[in-house]
């Protein structure tokens, strides 16, 4: 088993509070010392309140409210990434995807709006600021982070060059310049290789500002600089969504490389350099700090491998981890995937918490793409479990794009939104 | 940061905060229909109880009728992508103990707003429907004919025109009647039968 050293969660614990203070936030990650909140009987603590995160503490206390859930999330309010894509072309508000926790609290949730700095496997301890938790099961759904180092320029520039791929300031900031651009300008998407967040993410991006820009900025392109070798998901129903964009100017095979934030321009590892007035630089993408520092990765230090079952981390004990930080199980890294991962891991980290058994239970993924102000299409898959594997039993798209199925896109964003956190 | 702090403080003395009442009844050692219907809440609402307009709820329906509807989404007689697959998954998983499951769900009747002018037109106009679902809506099982009382206006409505296109399960002999009345009703009444069968308890 493989877990940090002691050394290396006192440094880790360290250096976040440095962040902490840096950011002037000091009352209470100074006030988090020891034990702070001293485990009395059976605990579950989430770290990350995503899809997965908030999902899997609701979902750990419907089925046993006798054990006690902690959640832990810096973010005082839930912001949905689907549906935000429709922030860039001003159809939704950053407002009415952003949501409140107190759902969960209802649920009996208790949740600390502060940030996990490391995680000792060994002594089942979360490190918060100076302070620490302790657990019987940690269920971790920490997200991406990107890998800022694989472009060059990109460390330097960071938030001079929008990534607006975790929904909230730099998706309303995005909209902003897209708004702000010139009739005639070029907004130029990099798309980064396969696997990352949302996997039709970036194409439902492209028809949103081709969108936009054909109604509002008619003399504007869009240029689409994609590392992968062809669209990624619903390849056929974006190809026909593109139809209605002669504003699209998609290229395949054009993994960024460079950034120039002085001369305002991408070049490609074919050396083609893309001169843009709107950049939006989508980084490749691995699990977040937290699952890399606590040495949770694979060999490739991106993903998390876990047992398709459980959720439990192949390299340690007690820790379950969900969501898009994870690889291995046939599902793309997508919101609906995150929450029924959260209600599986929930149900067996409560049975193994109790010395039950724990069901084996398939995951689901719906996921819909708006390609106008009205229209979606989706994709479905369903699962099942074959000697303790995850495969899956079928995947459909529906037979096009329409309105209908873009009330129905609505309908699956309320509900599963209620599923998460009311 | 004060917020959180004081919070904190109080946190420490908090007593385990019971569950809603109406959650009482779920847990990994409830009946196997719990986890194997637990996906479905993602579109259908906790336990089934759909809070949306298009999202059918599931909650207190009859199983005879949950079944047939799976086994129409699986064989793609009524063909729906966003259902295809997971009939599929429900059989696999076992439809009885699923159907079970829903069936045992007390219902919370859609809260979708209605137009109560719509809904006083689809009374006047629901006339030849109580010939089949009855004066209350409520149907008749031994006839396969569902109750539709309190469904979400958007689900109901969507369904009586698919009806009337014959696209839902085309060529099924118990459905042969509903198309046969829906072809003559203008779309128009179709929406206000649909508020009207929504706002019925």
């Amino acid at each position: 088993m493989s877990t940090v050293s002691r050394r290396q969660f006192l440094m880790a614990a360290g250096a976040a509070l440095g962040t902490a203070a840096l950011g002037g936030v000091t009352g209470c990650a100074t006030s988090m010392k020891g034990d702070f909140a001293p485990k009395t009987g059976k605990r579950v603590v989430v770290i990350g309140g995503g899809w997965g995160g908030a999902t899997a503490a609701k979902y750990a206390r419907l089925a046993d409210p006798s054990t006690e859930v902690i959640l832990l999330e810096p973010q005082k309010q839930f912001i949905s990434c689907p549906m935000s894509n429709l922030v860039l072309s001003g159809v939704r508000t950053l407002e009415s995807l952003t949501m409140s926790y107190d759902g969960l609290r209802g649920h009996g949730v208790k949740i600390f709006h502060e940030e996990a700095s490391a995680i000792d496997a060994a002594s089942r301890r979360v490190r918060v600021g100076e302070g620490y938790l302790e657990y019987d099961r940690l269920i971790l759904s920490p997200g991406i982070d990107f890998q800022w180092d694989q472009i060059e320029g990109l460390p330097q520039a960071k938030d001079a060059v929008l990534h607006a791929w975790k929904a909230g300031p730099q998706t309303v900031a995005l909209a902003l310049q897209i708004q702000s651009m010139a009739d005639g300008g070029v907004f130029v998407l990099t798309i980064p290789p396969a696997a990352y967040r949302c996997p039709p993410g970036p194409y439902e991006r492209i028809c949103q500002v081709a969108w936009y820009l054909k109604n509002k900025k008619p003399k504007s392109k869009i240029i689409v600089l994609d590392a992968n070798p062809n669209i990624v998901s619903k390849t056929a129903l974006f190809r026909a969504a593109w139809q209605a964009y002669p504003n699209i100017d998609y290229r395949a095979s054009s993994k960024v490389t460079k950034v120039d934030v002085g001369a305002r321009t991408v070049t490609t590892e074919l050396g083609d350099t893309v001169k843009y007035d709107v950049l939006n630089l989508i980084p490749p993408q691995r699990a977040a700090n937290i699952a890399v520092q606590a040495d949770l990765v694979g060999a490739d230090k991106r993903w998390c491998e876990v047992d398709h079952v459980t959720y439990e981390s192949v390299k340690a004990k007690n820790i379950h981890i969900i969501g898009d930080s994870t690889i291995g199980i046939p599902v793309p890294k997508s919101g609906t995937v995150a929450n029924a991962m959260g209600k599986i891991a929930a149900n067996a980290v409560v049975s193994l918490v109790n010395g039950r058994a724990v069901t084996p239970m398939p995951p689901i993924n719906t996921c819909y793409s708006w390609v106008n102000d009205r229209e979606a299409m989706a994709v479905i898959n369903s699962y099942r479990i074959d000697k303790n594997k995850v495969l899956q039993i079928e995947q459909k798209l529906t037979p096009g794009q329409s309105v209908a199925f873009g009330q129905n896109a609505l309908s699956w964003a309320q509900s599963i939104w209620a599923d998460v956190l009311a | 940061m004060r917020v959180t702090c004081r919070w904190l403080v109080g946190f420490l003395g908090l007593a385990v905060a019971g569950l809603l009442p109406g959650h009482a009844a779920a847990g990994p050692l409830d009946p196997p229909g719990y986890q194997k219907a637990f996906s479905c809440s993602a579109c259908h609402g906790f336990a089934g109880n759909s809070k949306t307009d298009t999202t059918p709820i599931l909650a207190g329906m009859a199983p005879w009728y949950f079944k047939k509807a799976i086994a129409d989404y699986a064989s793609g007689k009524r063909p729906a992508a966003e259902m295809e697959p997971f009939a599929k998954m429900v059989d696999v998983l076992s439809v009885d103990d699923v159907a079970s499951y829903f069936a045992a769900q007390p219902r919370q009747p859609s809260a979708i707003t209605l137009d109560p002018a719509a809904v006083q037109r689809g009374r006047a106009a629901s006339t030849q429907c109580v010939v089949c679902h009855g004066p209350n809506g409520k149907g008749d099982a031994s006839k396969n004919i569902p109750d539709i009382t309190g469904q979400p206006p958007g689900y109901l409505q969507a369904q009586m025109l698919k009806f009337k296109a014959d696209t839902r399960s085309p060529g099924d002999p118990v459905l042969k009647a509903v198309k046969t009345l829906m072809a003559t009703i203008p779309d128009p009444s179709l929406a206000d039968l649909a508020a009207y069968y929504s706002s019925l308890r």
